[in-house]
């Protein structure tokens, strides 16, 4: 009987997203790492608590990739990749996942771009391990509770983007990022 | 501008296809790439199919899915009360047209109003349906589909082959080659991952551009006035986040009522789809971006139409408002797959094309009345449905429906027949004669050639004329 | 035991034999049968070519000639899931509607039967064979096993499974000459998949499909006889 984050992490590599479990202290850290391994030179990272509480913006800087915060004073050409650097990874902030299926909840706020995780080349997303829970319906029972301010816009995300047009075999990169790369934050 | 609007009615299924049905499977018979392609598209959703069953369940959620669809058609003028009244609580526009030409009257003068020039649009039926990108682009606006399949063939010319994989039908080379015409350069990959990267690149441009991005609506959810907008490549992530306005177009059947009956159908959805437990991006947008928020459209209207829809509630065919466009009853379909979605000349194909099509259309609407027989009710459409509509019935009832000059000729001949069949000596008299003139024709054992009606078996078949068939 | 016969206008127009080797079946397995007399067809053409009151103008006879208490046994799926699905929706609101009813809960198809009471017509010996499941017999009366149930009887018997088996042969009643070329390249399929088993020849519960899956094979060189399961059972 595995635990959601187990069963998260089984999961998201079905999505063939890649995955690491990580403490707060050694997070920022890790996804730093990351980042450099995949020849990734900027990061647009979410304004949100979590990217504060695990110091990624300094472990960013320590590993020489630039650091931009949401909101960014960018072009659409820019947002989108089409001018600036290519290997550009939005760093995002679930607030819920959903573990039997390998997804991703990102809400639209004042501090978190709807688009982070998908007008960049790469995706790294920083998932508290509490947020894990087990079935979509739960996942969208919370989101959309009652008395709760409807978000604008919520993206499942699952998996890295993929097309199965050409010869219905799929193929990733259509238009989304072609990594996603989570990193399951534990106590 | 001239202020008298030209009446437009446009139908629902393609003007521009030329020839009979019949001819047109036979064009599609004689082309053996499509015959290849369909063919590892069904066999691939056939083997997708099982895995679903086996190991994701998705049989035992089949009839729960039926039940909240039949609900919410039940329940169909409450739940769009709601959802509109949630839309627009949410700083949302909510129009409900009447047809075709009010949908495409009101978006092409919104895009006049604001000045847009590009257009760019993800994967919608009703907007195939209502043949919008013809209104856009006689309003003089650029419109570009970016969804890859919806670009491909939009760069062919051709119509969707498939509801969910509109280029099903073209393989590799096919795409390269509408590639190379596109960027006017020879420099195209040739491998399936340089052709999407391509894509890619070539696609983003539009996004840049367009002032307007325009998406269907899997799903309305009443409760919070929520579109749920289901994809796998994220093109409609960017349509929906990246233009300044963004329209979203909906079917009036396409509502639930709360989010336990949209996680249902979410997950239902593609399963039956694309045999997967979950679709890469599902993207919930309920109005436009909210005070202080810095990306995302600022202004969302929602395009509710009815197109014939309505009338369907309470009628004989009322279950096909339960479809949710998952494209399953056109893999799992014999016809289908052997002459692909071209052939029906309708945006909406297979089965439920068949049965959709006069239904909106009219019964005795040339371009779409023959579509209901063209179907051995072989059943496996209502066998792959997720939401247990009874295809293969409806279409007998559609048949019985429609009207043309062939089927009134039919229709005397069963009279005639029903004359003869219902009386046990006259019904032996029309056997004695039968059973002889197979004995004069046949040759061997078999007849080669039978007149009138029963040419058209003995085009393609012989008829045994003694039992069991000689070799 | 007593059987009510429902002979079907196939086997009436192309193939008496198979209706004979019905009877002679139920017979060797100790059912009494009666053939009942002017009966003709279930109204299956006219109802799925869409002339529904010309389809219940003979399906009312039918429903007159078989009435009774009986079980009516019928050698094909077709006609038996016309009766026993269609009756319902083709006779709902009319003055015979109970009539309607009641046959549709007396009729079944005939290696059903045979199944159902777990009877042995005591067939003589046949070789290798492969079976085509109508697409009546497995979606409608969602039966697979029966045809198969009742061929482990007979010595000898080897069934070859098709490939794509559930796959629709192409014949679909008027279907076949209103979309001929489709038709037969779908019956190709068919034929060629069951030559492929290695079988010489291919047996169904339905006379239809047997005719053209034969028909098509004759035209194309396809080398596989076609008999109906009746003709197996009964010999």
């Amino acid at each position: 009987m595995s635990t959601p984050v187990e069963q998260m992490v089984q999961s998201l590599a079905r999505r063939k997203a890649t995955v690491e479990l990580a403490r707060p202290g050694d997070a920022g850290r890790a996804a730093a790492v990351w980042m450099a391994d995949q020849g990734i030179v900027r990061a647009v990272l979410a304004d949100d608590p979590v990217v504060d509480a695990i110091r990624l913006e300094s472990a960013l800087r320590a590993a020489g990739i630039d650091v931009l915060r949401w909101p960014v004073a960018m072009g659409r050409r820019e947002v989108l990749g089409l001018e600036g650097p290519e290997d550009v990874c939005g760093v995002t902030v679930p607030t819920l996942a959903v573990a039997e299926r390998g997804t991703l909840v990102l809400e639209a706020s004042v501090g978190h771009g709807r688009g982070l995780d998908v007008t960049n080349r790469h995706h790294v997303s920083l998932l508290m391990a509490d947020r894990v829970v087990e079935t979509l319906g739960e996942a969208l029972a919370r989101t959309f509770a009652d008395g709760r301010p409807v978000p604008s816009a919520v993206s499942l995300v699952s998996g890295p983007s993929r097309s199965s047009d050409i010869e219905k075999i799929s193929t990733l990169g259509a238009h989304g990022a072609l990594t996603e790369h989570v990193v399951i934050i534990t106590p | 501008m001239s202020t008298r609007r030209r009446r437009r009615n446009p139908g629902v299924a393609y003007s521009d296809v030329t020839g009979t049905l019949r001819e047109r499977t036979v064009d599609a018979l004689r082309d053996p790439t499509l015959a290849d392609n369909l063919r590892t598209a069904g066999d691939s959703w056939g083997a997708g199919r099982e895995v679903m069953k086996r190991d994701f369940g998705f049989d035992e959620m089949r009839d729960r899915a039926r039940d909240i669809r039949r609900s919410n058609i039940r329940n169909m003028p409450a739940l769009l009360a709601e959802l509109q009244s949630n839309v627009r609580a949410s700083g949302g526009v909510v129009v409900r047209a009447a047809d075709a030409d009010e949908a495409c009257r009101y978006i092409t003068d919104l895009a006049r109003a604001r000045g847009a020039r590009v257009v760019a649009k993800s994967k919608s039926m009703a907007t195939e349906e209502i043949k919008l990108n013809e209104a856009m682009e006689h309003a003089g606006l650029e419109v570009v589909e970016t969804d890859l399949g919806e670009w491909i063939i939009q760069l062919a010319n051709e119509h969707p082959s498939h509801i969910i994989a509109p280029a099903v039908h073209l393989n590799r080379d096919q795409v390269a080659a509408l590639f190379r015409e596109e960027a006017g350069t020879d420099d195209v990959p040739t491998d399936r991952e340089g052709l999407v990267a391509h894509a890619r690149v070539r696609l983003r441009e539009k996004f840049a551009q367009a002032e307007i991005g325009i998406s269907g609506v899997n799903l309305g959810v009443a409760s919070t006035g929520t579109v749920c907008i289901v994809e796998n490549e994220g093109n409609a992530r960017l349509v929906t986040s990246q233009p300044r306005i963004h329209v979203a177009v909906m079917g009036m059947e396409r509502v639930v009522a709360d989010w336990d009956e949209a996680a249902h159908i979410l997950q239902v959805l593609p399963m039956a789809a694309i045999s997967q437990d979950a679709a890469n991006y599902v993207s919930l947008i309920t109005g436009p971006r909210r005070e202080g928020e810095t990306d995302g459209p600022e202004e969302f209207h929602l395009v509710i139409i009815d197109g014939g829809r309505g009338a369907l509630r309470g009628s004989e065919f009322e279950e096909v408002l339960s479809c949710i466009r998952c494209g399953a009853c056109l893999y799992s379909c014999p016809m289908w797959q052997n002459v692909g979605g071209q052939a029906y000349g309708s945006p909406y194909s297979g089965p439920i094309g068949a049965i959709i099509t006069p239904l909106l259309e009219g019964p005795s609407s040339p371009g779409s009345r023959d579509l209901p027989f063209m179907s051995t009710l072989c059943g496996a459409c209502g066998d792959a449905c997720p939401v247990g509509i009874p295809l293969p019935d409806l279409l007998v009832r559609a048949r019985a429906r429609s009207s043309s000059p062939a089927k009134r000729k039919a229709g005397l001949a069963f009279r005639v027949w029903s004359l003869l069949w219902r009386r046990g000596v006259t019904y032996r008299l029309t056997m004695i004669g039968w059973r002889l003139a197979l004995r004069i024709r046949g040759r061997g054992g078999w007849v080669h050639r039978l007149p009138g009606p029963g040419s058209g078996w003995t085009k393609v078949r012989d008829m045994p004329s003694k039992w069991p068939p000689r070799r | 035991m007593r059987v009510l016969l429902m002979r079907t206008c196939l086997s009436d127009a192309i193939a008496p034999k198979v209706w004979k080797a019905t009877r002679r079946a139920l017979e060797r397995a100790g059912v009494e049968v009666k053939v009942p007399r002017g009966q003709t067809c279930c109204g299956q053409p006219a109802w799925t070519a869409g002339h529904p009151d010309q389809a219940r103008a003979v399906a009312r006879h039918t429903i007159k000639v078989f009435a009774g208490s009986d079980e009516v046994v019928v050698p094909s799926g077709s006609c038996a899931g016309m009766v026993i699905h269609a009756y319902p929706e083709l006779f709902a609101g009319q003055p015979d509607e109970e009539d309607a009813l009641d046959l549709a809960l007396r009729t079944i198809e005939f290696t059903q039967f045979l199944a159902k009471h777990d009877l042995d017509p005591r067939a003589k010996a046949c070789g290798a064979l492969t079976v085509h499941d109508s697409c009546h017999m497995l979606r409608v009366l969602d039966e697979h096993e029966s045809p198969r149930a009742a061929l482990a009887k007979v010595p000898g018997c080897e069934v070859r499974e098709m490939a794509h088996a559930d796959q629709c042969c192409g014949f679909g009643g008027v279907f076949a000459l209103n979309f001929p070329e489709l038709s037969g390249r779908l019956g190709e399929q068919k034929a060629q998949a069951a030559a492929a088993t290695g079988a010489p020849e291919v047996v169904s519960c339905d006379l239809g499909c047997l005719m053209h899956i034969a028909g098509r094979a004759h035209r194309t060189g396809i080398p596989i006889r076609a008999r109906h399961i009746s003709e197996v059972l009964g010999s």
